[in-house]
């Protein structure tokens, strides 16, 4: 009952005017960013980061919870209209999507594609608000060893998830725990790597990383790779009328597809997402495939399949929801969007776990209700208000946006502390995180070392301390045994058995 | 590709500069000393110590898979150039340190002028260029200062 009550409380605080306009002002830069081919929901979070130091929490995690539902759902639009995923969560969509266009269906298909993203993101937020009481209490369950063994899990997923550069990922994810033992030891007051200055000594602070990681890399990336001004939009896509009515998908067409492909692909990119280092790609990878495999239509995917599109939209979006659950219960983000609401969190004062839904419930269910509300209202909205013109988002001068984006994110890391230092700081881990994209390693996988290393040291220092450095303590203790038998099977599942698999697109 | 041009590659390079930062790592966590070590427990160089090795470890799998894999086909989407992006290192630096001593809108000006130039954004029509410049300039101050109320340094003597 008192569940019931706080949720409600969070749709409540939806009504403050404040509040409203920060999560509609955050779903429309989610749009935006998510359907500009180079730019993500991620970058977006990573500007608004510094902002969030001069807002209140409850308006700042409204605003995270609508980009990241409103990025995941965006990047459709330009997979359909012109075949590039605005985000790469949306390639399975411009498979599917921009055959449809090309037949004469493209507002058919993006009205599918938002429908998918409106079932699932709203059964995402559905189930996280559902099941976080009982991760509330299973979390309760979980020692200090346990509770390492829980964060070796999740960063030895997030490095074994990139077959391809693991040597690479173990660098970056280090690299990331080298960065965060920068400062005050997590157990003793005894500080470590400040090369003899008092500014490193209170440690390096997320936001820097962020900002550079995300933002001024992503910046140096597009000088780089510099073409054009202009995105690339033929002629027949420019000129093409779309009407509002036809972004509504006829009852027919949705019947085909059915109410359990929607279910079906919701629970599982929840499910997806509540993994680390999985993500809306692999939520929607994974839904299109199962719908495939299901299909009684198989011949149509690959040539506009408008099941396709409504599992893997549904998917991802219902990814969102799953996401949060590691985040707030455990500390865990599993990507880099719930890594930046986590900062969030803590720059606030609230430190994720159990607790937090105890006694800071009304703070976080605003996010919730604020989840739910931008996949049920907003993306439809959005696609109605806006979907004739999505078409043209590609056509802003990229010049322009590189220089605005470096702006928002330099004044942004100043704003964040009024620290010329943490400005410099900013730059230095942009072009660090430059140089490692040129060379495929993962940014991604820096911060998540950054953000679970100390949490990693602590939870080892603490579990050895207490059982006289006996290090048996994580075998003996069965929560960690449960979890380090979870890291060896899906050790086992993605490098072993995903590599005799063949990949099928 | 010559044997030492095979051994210059980015892909080789960044790895040894890895490998030296983590040796200055790791001298530096073993200045660190504490003076509350109790049995069975690790004190706080003890993390920086494996986490440096494990960095090794990793480094050194990464070199020899640089080192035997076949060198790098020119990317077709960017030109190669660095000049760009160290055009942009080069304007962003030169920001940070003036954006204090000129100012936000002075130095976001300049800023922004610099990399439309360096993006090659409407530098053929100077009106157009200074007036997006003015206003890349302007809406952020209305963002930061109007909107969230951040206090963004000024020129000496004049509030904007």
């Amino acid at each position: 009952m008192d569940t019931l009550l706080t949720l409600a409380g969070g749709f409540g605080a939806l009504l403050d005017l404040k509040v409203l306009a920060f999560m509609i002002a955050g779903f429309l830069v989610g749009t935006f960013f998510g359907a500009m081919p180079g730019l993500t929901s991620v970058l977006a979070i990573a500007l608004i980061l510094p902002i969030t130091y001069t807002i209140d929490v409850v308006p700042a995690l409204v605003m995270c919870a609508s980009i990241f539902m409103a990025g995941m759902y965006s990047g459709s639009i330009t997979a359909t209209t012109i075949n590039i995923p605005g985000a790469p969560s949306s390639m399975m969509t411009a498979i599917e999507g921009h055959q449809l266009m090309k037949k004469g269906f493209g507002a058919n298909a993006l009205g599918h594609a938002a429908l998918g993203s409106m079932i699932g993101g709203s059964i995402g937020a559905l189930l996280l608000m559902a099941f976080l009481p009982l991760a509330a209490e299973i979390s309760l369950l979980i020692r200090t060893p346990g509770k390492f063994s829980l964060v070796l899990f999740a960063l030895v997923v997030i490095i074994i998830v990139d077959r391809g550069a693991i040597a690479k990922g173990v660098v970056a994810t280090l690299l990331g725990v080298m960065f965060a033992t920068v400062g005050i030891d997590v157990l003793q007051p005894i500080p470590r790597f400040n090369f003899g200055t008092e500014t490193l000594v209170e440690g390096i602070d997320l936001m820097p990383i962020v900002i550079g990681a995300f933002a001024i890399s992503e910046v140096l990336i597009q000088a780089q790779s510099w073409r054009s001004s202009t995105g690339v939009i033929d002629a027949e896509t420019k000129d093409m009328k779309i009407r509002r009515r036809d972004f509504v998908p006829p009852l027919s067409e949705i019947r085909r597809i059915g109410a359990l492909t929607y279910l079906k692909s919701a629970f599982i990119g929840y499910g997806i997402g509540i993994l680390p280092g999985a993500g809306g790609s692999m939520a929607a990878f994974v839904t299109y495939a199962t719908a495939r495999s299901s299909s009684r239509y198989p011949e149509e995917y690959g040539k506009g399949s408008r099941e396709g599109i409504a599992a893997a939209e549904s998917g991802n979006n219902s990814m969102c929801g799953g996401a949060f659950v590691p985040m707030l219960m455990f500390g865990i983000p599993g990507d880099p969007t719930t890594a930046i609401v986590l900062g969030v969190l803590v720059i606030n004062g609230l430190q994720p776990g159990p607790r937090l839904l105890e006694n800071q419930a009304d703070l976080i269910a605003p996010m919730f209700a604020s989840l739910f509300i931008s996949a049920l209202v907003l993306i439809p909205l959005t696609l109605f208000l806006f979907g004739p013109y999505f078409v043209r988002i590609v056509s802003i001068p990229k010049g322009l946006l590189y220089s605005a984006i470096a702006v928002v994110a330099l004044v942004g890391s100043y704003v964040a502390t009024y620290s010329i230092f943490q400005m410099s700081l900013a730059v230095g881990f942009g072009v660090l995180a430059y140089v490692m994209r040129r060379q495929n390693y993962s940014t991604v996988s820096m911060l998540l070392g950054f953000i679970l290393g100390p949490d990693l040291e602590e939870y080892l220092r603490r579990s050895l301390s207490l059982a006289d450095g006996n290090p048996m303590v994580f075998l003996t203790s069965l929560d960690s045994l449960f979890f380090l038998l979870l890291t060896v099977l899906f050790a086992y599942m993605i490098l072993i058995r995903g590599r005799r698999k063949p990949t099928v697109v | 590709m010559d044997a030492k041009s095979r051994f210059l590659r980015a892909g080789i390079l960044f790895p040894l500069v890895l490998i030296a930062v983590t040796t200055i790592y790791l001298a530096a966590a073993f200045d660190i000393r504490s003076p509350f070590a109790a049995p069975g427990e690790i004190s706080p160089n003890g993390i920086p110590i494996l986490t440096a090795v494990l960095m090794y470890v990793a480094l050194l799998v990464v070199l020899v898979q640089e080192i035997r894999s076949p060198p790098d086909l020119p990317d077709e989407s960017d030109d190669g150039s660095l000049l760009r992006p160290a055009l942009v290192v080069v304007a962003t630096g030169a920001y940070i340190l003036l954006f204090r001593p000129l100012g936000y809108s002075l130095s976001t000006l300049l800023f922004v002028a610099a990399l439309f130039v360096t993006f090659g954004f409407e530098t053929r029509r100077p009106l157009r260029f200074a007036l997006y410049a003015v206003g890349v300039t302007a809406v952020f101050y209305g963002l930061f200062a109007l909107v969230f109320g951040v206090r963004l340094p000024t020129f000496p003597g004049i509030e904007f």
